[in-house]
């Protein structure tokens, strides 16, 4: 089985950080993965996004992919670019907080979440992207909380430790958001 | 970063970049020289790091010339020393690798391929494959290139460089692109598999208790340098002979074999897997070394097949070395991108059906 991700957003917003976790916790639940940002002149502000590929057969994915099977759409040009790369039945997981709620393809499914807004009532505007891993663990079934969980304490670096009691709470809210009366 | 130092047993998921310095550190290389160049800055900063805390040389060299000449100077006195740069940059380095390859020294060149000519820019290109295989340096020399496809296999063809380089005591290019530098995935370090070569006997050590020796690439009478030169490539003829690598998927019954080499080969190999789906007789062909060139197999998969199909990121440079490999047996066509990732799969798999139409 293989199946792809890309997380997309502003430059700043953690975008590529959050892709390098859900490719530890792949990695870390014995899954082969592929993490390929795009790269260029991108900087603070200018829209960023990875593509993840993982594999529980091939050991070599390829990369650059026509389709994805999940987009996290972090902003509202991340939307824009990416809902058309979506295959059908595929999902797009979307910050309403900085996306509009229009729903363009009938053929995939949507997830909109506040992610921006839950993650500054968290404490922490910068816990948006480890936020929508949760949500997007939810919704995918194909990384567990205990996996995210131990690849967050692989990738935050030993100066940021402190800040992994509230990664751990976002990550939790944004798991669990589809509970919570909206 | 510069934290994933050899975990043995252990799965670290780790940029192509890093993969490749971290396995320089654990094949002993003992100095690094180089100058920063997108997209292989990481090698120099993990460099910058590591080499400090290990005790070891790293050097933020004033140019790419300053940097390949500092390596030539290390690898003299018998120790193991890289640079890495790209394109461009590499470019500048030309006049020292045909130094280096006339004088015999083990250099270690890591080249992160991105898109030229001239400064071109930052994205992932396979536009160096001339410039490694054939070089821009004077004179008839020959550098060793091995060309990674994962992240893993930049870990163990950064080892065989270092081996191969002393080994033959010739340069050896590692020939990564962009996307491999930049892409993460899950790697094993291991140990360094190969054994340490005695270079005792020509290393510049010190003249002490011996006769002093001289590392030069100057040969003033014609009938010196002409014994000189077929020396050198008896050498390269034993390279040819031992060290030619190449991986084939379903080349037995293959109508059409697909002939791919680094990063895009993963994305080739993904659309031989569909043709084969969809009982399309496809195979695939992929030089890890590539020089040595593996010519001689590819002549003989020219006499069961019935097309070959490179595909490249460039306007077309290993086709033509394809082409000689199977000599007008068959058709060899091209299907190329000139610059960035690699063709997407799909678009490999329709030129595919429509080269077999024809």
């Amino acid at each position: 089985m293989e199946k792809n991700f890309i997380i997309a957003g502003f430059g700043g917003q953690g975008v590529l950080l959050a892709g390098e976790v859900l490719a530890n916790a792949f990695m870390m639940a014995g899954k082969n993965v592929t993490w390929y940002p795009c790269y260029g002149a991108e900087m603070r502000g200018g829209t960023v996004n990875c593509e993840i590929v993982m594999n529980d057969t091939e050991e070599v994915s390829a990369v650059n992919k026509k389709e994805a099977d999940f987009v996290v759409a972090l902003n509202q040009a991340s939307v824009e670019r990416f809902v058309s790369k979506i295959k059908k039945g595929g999902w797009m997981i979307a910050n309403s907080s900085l996306a509009k709620e229009i729903k363009t393809r009938a053929d995939i499914n949507y997830l909109f979440a506040p992610i921006t807004k839950l993650a500054e009532n968290v404490g922490n505007i910068k816990m948006a992207n480890i936020m929508a891993l949760g949500v997007l663990a939810k919704v995918s079934r194909l990384v567990t909380l205990e996996s995210l969980t131990e690849a967050l304490e692989t990738v935050i670096p030993a100066h940021r430790k402190h800040l992994m009691p509230l990664n751990l709470k976002a990550l939790k809210i944004g798991y669990e958001y589809d509970l919570l009366p909206v | 970063m510069t934290e994933c130092l050899t975990k043995t047993g252990k799965k670290v998921l780790t940029k192509g970049n890093y993969a490749i310095a971290n396995a320089a550190v654990i094949a002993g290389c003992q100095c690094y020289f180089g100058y920063p160049i997108t997209p292989q800055s990481e090698i120099g900063e993990f460099m910058s790091g590591k080499m400090q805390e290990l005790k070891r040389g790293y050097v933020s060299a004033e140019s790419e010339l300053g940097a390949i000449n500092m390596v030539i100077g290390a690898v003299s006195t018998g120790v193991k020393a890289m640079t890495s740069s790209s394109s461009c940059a590499i470019s500048l380095m030309q006049e020292a690798l045909s130094y280096a390859a006339t004088d015999e020294l083990p250099v270690v060149l890591v080249s992160v391929m991105r898109g030229g000519p001239g400064l071109g820019n930052i994205y992932p290109s396979q536009g160096d494959y001339n410039q490694a295989t054939i070089g821009g340096g004077n004179g008839d020399y020959k550098l060793i290139v091995l060309a990674p496809s994962t992240v893993q296999e930049c870990v163990d063809l950064t080892y065989k460089a270092f081996y191969l380089a002393q080994k033959y005591r010739n340069p050896t290019v590692l020939l990564a692109d962009g996307m491999l530098g930049q892409m993460m995935e899950p790697v094993e370090f291991g140990e360094y598999p190969y054994p340490e070569i005695d270079n005792s006997d020509w290393a510049l050590t010190g003249a002490k208790g011996r006769t002093s020796r001289v590392i030069r690439s100057y040969g003033p009478l014609a009938d010196d340098r002409c014994v000189f030169l077929k020396k050198l490539f008896e050498k390269y003829k034993t390279i040819e002979e031992n060290e030619t690598e190449w991986e084939e998927f379903n080349t037995d019954d293959a109508d059409i074999i697909l002939v791919s080499f680094g990063g895009p080969s993963r994305n080739v190999k993904s659309a031989m897997k569909e043709c084969r789906r969809q009982g399309l007789k496809v195979g695939m062909f992929r030089p890890v070394t590539l020089y040595p060139f593996p010519s001689k197999r590819l002549n003989e998969l020219a006499g069961r097949t019935k097309k070959f199909l490179v595909v490249e990121v460039n306007m077309g440079q290993m086709v033509r070395d394809v082409r000689l490999a199977v000599n007008g047996k068959v058709p060899v066509e091209l299907f190329n991108k000139p610059v960035g990732s690699p063709p997407e799969v799909d678009d490999i798999v329709n030129e595919v059906k429509r080269q077999i139409k024809e």
